[in-house]
């Protein structure tokens, strides 16, 4: 086991140098808190949410777990829900960054989407009419062909810089935002659209009640009687950009990207090692590349699905490497929108910096005696200019990116 | 990414319709017969069965126990013996697995866990779906399976772009590379050939004969189906202890044709792969180029330009040119060379296309002794 710190130590397994921050120039967000992120923004605050069984699909199964679906979004029929979602906040963010169209073509713009069911052949339909041995209609397996998230987003816009759909399950949506940076600062590209986007459907939704991690009530992250996770749906998309591109096209920043770290558990593929030493390890690489030590770190924004094990290993690790720092989980507003939430959540973390307060993690009522530290009970002011959000994710995979205040 | 340390590729693993390693690789590329098998697939008229390059993990028991792999998918397992082989081709001592990162690119990842998920529901109904199915069926699945096995903690990653995901992936590799987040990259591509997928093959493409691929004969369609993985051992030249060769760059973008950026490169291995739709835009871009195809050993998957790469590097060890499988054709507008030229100069580029404008391009050079 890696050692404990104490506050104010950064620990890194990998010797990284601080990199450059990199400006985060607008923020779109649609989930089941709703449809932009000042409106998501004011729900969280307000301690509203809405879990209920599925609407969009049904499901024979006689549990009725329930969901946060974003409501009232329709795709167009020509393409992924996932991907017309991903569309949906980009859109939100291009305009907060003051980006137009002309603007974008003079730059080369690369793209890089987190996703779980993004890229996936998994069509129910289609697989019925094949098994009973007719000739299923092919129209959604060109629909999923034709509709990689990074390249349906990059072709909206007719970006010319690098794409690239990430899927590393649940911490895709932080990959994604930690790559597009690590893009911007190599040069690849001058700027990118970053972020993540799922939609949440009848395979996800059984899939996920088989492995036995779903509660069948509103999820409760870290509290003592949790008993597994909601799921939810929806996207959120960063815009990001050099200092010079910054300089040159009159963007503002709202905040920065300051440093990103990610490390594999080579433990299991579903469970997450019990003393979370990837975990340690992107925090690690995060906090070193960010160049800050965690006396500036004002919250953390955790992953906090809700399952039993998630919970206790994340909480035992903020313990140890970021000892008193305020933490909670959105997830309990939003569901857990797996390959969108580490984006979802980035969003959000970097809107709470702005304004100075954080959301009651929704659902925690009870502390467990099992975890030694408990999250925010109700809306806290929170001083600091940075902090962190962070994904685990199935695979092993720990990602966890640091914000910076303007 | 100016100033950066040189990218060396030390190791070479790959399993597909050639066989499995690099000495199998290198026969078929040296002109052995490379004949494909065959998947017969349920349709509405009866069995029908398709030619396809199928690809035999049984020489992962040689690196795990047998016991180990039983819970393990074809599309893990595949992923899993292109790690080892490019691990033992590079000579990586154990104690330096932990501190690899690792990359995946899948054009369409574990599509026989997928599959086979959707068909638990459908048998068994809701409430009796196999979990087991549905665990292995995300796509980082294989990436997860070699992290356990190697005991490797560093990054880890998967990227789905269908047909540009190794050249987009490979970016990435460049880059952690370049910011010193890990000294060595694993890199590997993985496509199975589910039934899920050679169905949708054959309903794109129809029911080809079993006649040999002809890539640079752009008004047949001529691809046959294939799965497989490719693996890459990538260090950085301070941690490098000799190699193949230099992983120069590595571009994915949308242009319009002509314009691509060719570092005019000795040889250029063109990715076609007896698509017909995408077969005029490869004969455009290689106009008067001397050009090398190699797909007819391996088939057509998104994982393909990675076997595209290990036969390059091959060539830059070698400095001799293996023969393009089925040689020229008469229209196609490139120089193909005979098998033993000489490469001709220091650089060899790997392109890909897919759709109507998208592109990926690496460029490999020669390794000066390290």
């Amino acid at each position: 086991m890696l050692p404990l710190l104490k506050r104010g130590e950064v620990l890194c397994s990998i010797q990284r140098m601080s990199v450059a921050p990199i400006a985060i120039t607008g923020m779109g967000c649609i989930c089941a808190a709703g449809r932009n992120l000042p409106d998501s923004m004011e729900a969280i605050l307000r301690g509203e949410r809405n879990p209920a069984p599925p609407v969009r699909f049904a499901s024979n199964h006689p549990v009725r777990y329930p969901v946060f679906e974003a409501a009232e979004f329709e795709a167009p029929p020509d393409l992924l829900r996932t991907s017309a979602f991903g569309l949906h906040a980009v859109r939100e963010a291009v305009a907060d960054a003051g980006l137009d169209r002309k603007t974008m073509g003079a730059l080369r713009v690369g793209v890089c989407v987190g996703t779980t069911v993004g890229t996936v052949l998994s069509e129910e339909t289609f697989c019925r009419g094949y098994l009973a041995g007719l000739i299923p209609d092919m129209t959604p397996i060109r629909r999923i062909l034709r509709g990689n998230p990074a390249d349906v987003i990059a072709r909206e816009f007719g970006l010319s810089g690098p794409r690239q759909t990430v899927v590393t399950a649940c911490a895709s949506g932080t990959d994604a935002v930690g790559i597009a940076g690590s893009w911007i600062r190599a040069g690849l590209c001058d700027a990118a659209i970053a972020g993540g986007a799922d939609e949440l459907g009848r395979i996800t939704y059984i899939g996920f009640i088989s492995l036995m991690i779903t509660d069948d009530s509103p999820c409760k992250p870290f509290d003592k009687h949790r008993k597994g996770l909601n799921l939810g749906e929806g996207a959120a998309m960063l815009v990001l950009a050099s200092e010079r591109v910054l300089r040159r096209s009159g963007m503002r920043a709202r905040s920065f990207l300051l440093g990103y770290g990610s490390a594999g558990d080579a433990y299991h593929q579903t469970a997450p090692q019990p003393d979370g030493a990837g975990l340690r390890s992107a925090i690690s690489e995060a906090m070193a590349t960010s160049g800050v030590s965690s006396d500036s770190v004002a919250f953390v924004n955790a992953h906090g699905t809700g399952t039993p094990d998630n919970d206790r290993v994340e909480s035992r690790v903020l313990h140890d490497m970021l000892p008193g720092i305020p933490f909670l989980s959105t997830k309990g507003y939003t569901g857990h929108t797996l390959g969108a939430a580490g984006a979802i959540e980035a969003v959000f973390t970097a809107a709470c910096l702005e304004i100075g307060k954080i959301p009651a993690n929704a659902g925690f009522e009870t502390p467990d005696p099992d975890i030694a530290n408990t999250p925010v009970r109700e809306v806290t002011t929170v001083q600091g200019t940075v902090a962190l959000s962070e994904s685990l994710a199935f695979g092993g995979n720990n990602s966890v990116v640091v914000l910076g205040k303007a | 990414m100016s100033g950066m340390d040189q990218i060396v590729i030390e190791g070479v693993g790959g399993v597909g319709g050639f066989g499995c390693g690099v000495s199998d690789l290198t026969r078929a590329l040296t002109g052995s017969a490379c004949s494909p098998g065959t998947l017969a697939l349920s349709t509405e008229s009866g069995t029908v069965t398709i030619p396809a390059f199928r690809a035999d993990v049984s020489r992962l028991e040689e690196f795990l126990p047998v016991r180990t792999l039983r819970r393990i998918d074809h599309f893990s397992r595949l992923g899993l013996l292109g790690s080892y082989l490019a691990l033992a081709d590079a000579n990586l001592p154990e104690e330096e697995r932990t501190r690899l990162g690792i990359i995946i690119a899948s054009g369409y990842g574990a599509t026989g866990m997928t599959y086979a998920f959707l068909k638990s529901l459908i048998d068994d109904g809701d409430i009796c779906a196999s979990p087991t199915c549905f665990a292995s069926s995300v796509h980082n699945s294989a990436a997860a399976h070699i992290s356990i096995q190697l005991g490797a903690k560093g990054p880890n990653l998967t990227v789905s772009d269908y047909h540009m995901s190794v050249p987009s992936a490979l970016a990435t590799a460049r880059i952690w590379l370049a910011e010193e987040r890990v000294q060595r990259v694993l890199f590997g591509a993985i496509d199975e050939l589910s039934d899920l997928i050679g169905y949708i093959r054959y309903r794109t493409r129809g029911a080809l004969p079993a006649a040999p691929m002809t890539p640079l004969r752009t008004e047949m369609e001529t691809s046959i189906p294939g799965e497989g993985a490719a693996f890459l051992l990538l260090a950085r030249e301070g941690a490098a202890r000799g190699g193949y060769c230099t992983l120069d760059a590595s571009t994915t973008g949308s242009l319009p044709f002509p314009g691509l950026p060719f570092p005019e490169p000795g040889l250029l291995v063109l990715g076609a792969d007896g698509c017909r739709a995408s077969g005029r835009r490869y004969a455009a871009v290689a106009q008067n180029a001397r050009v090398a195809c190699y797909t007819p050993l391996y088939g057509s998957m998104p994982a393909g330009p990675a076997f595209d790469l290990a036969a390059a590097a091959l060539i830059l060890k070698g400095g001799r040119v293996f023969p393009t499988p089925g040689g020229a054709f008469r229209d196609f507008p490139a120089t193909v060379p005979a098998g033993g030229d000489p490469v001709g100069a220091d650089r060899i580029a790997c392109i890909t296309l897919a759709g109507n404008e998208a592109y990926g391009l690496t460029t490999l050079g020669r390794l000066n002794s390290l």
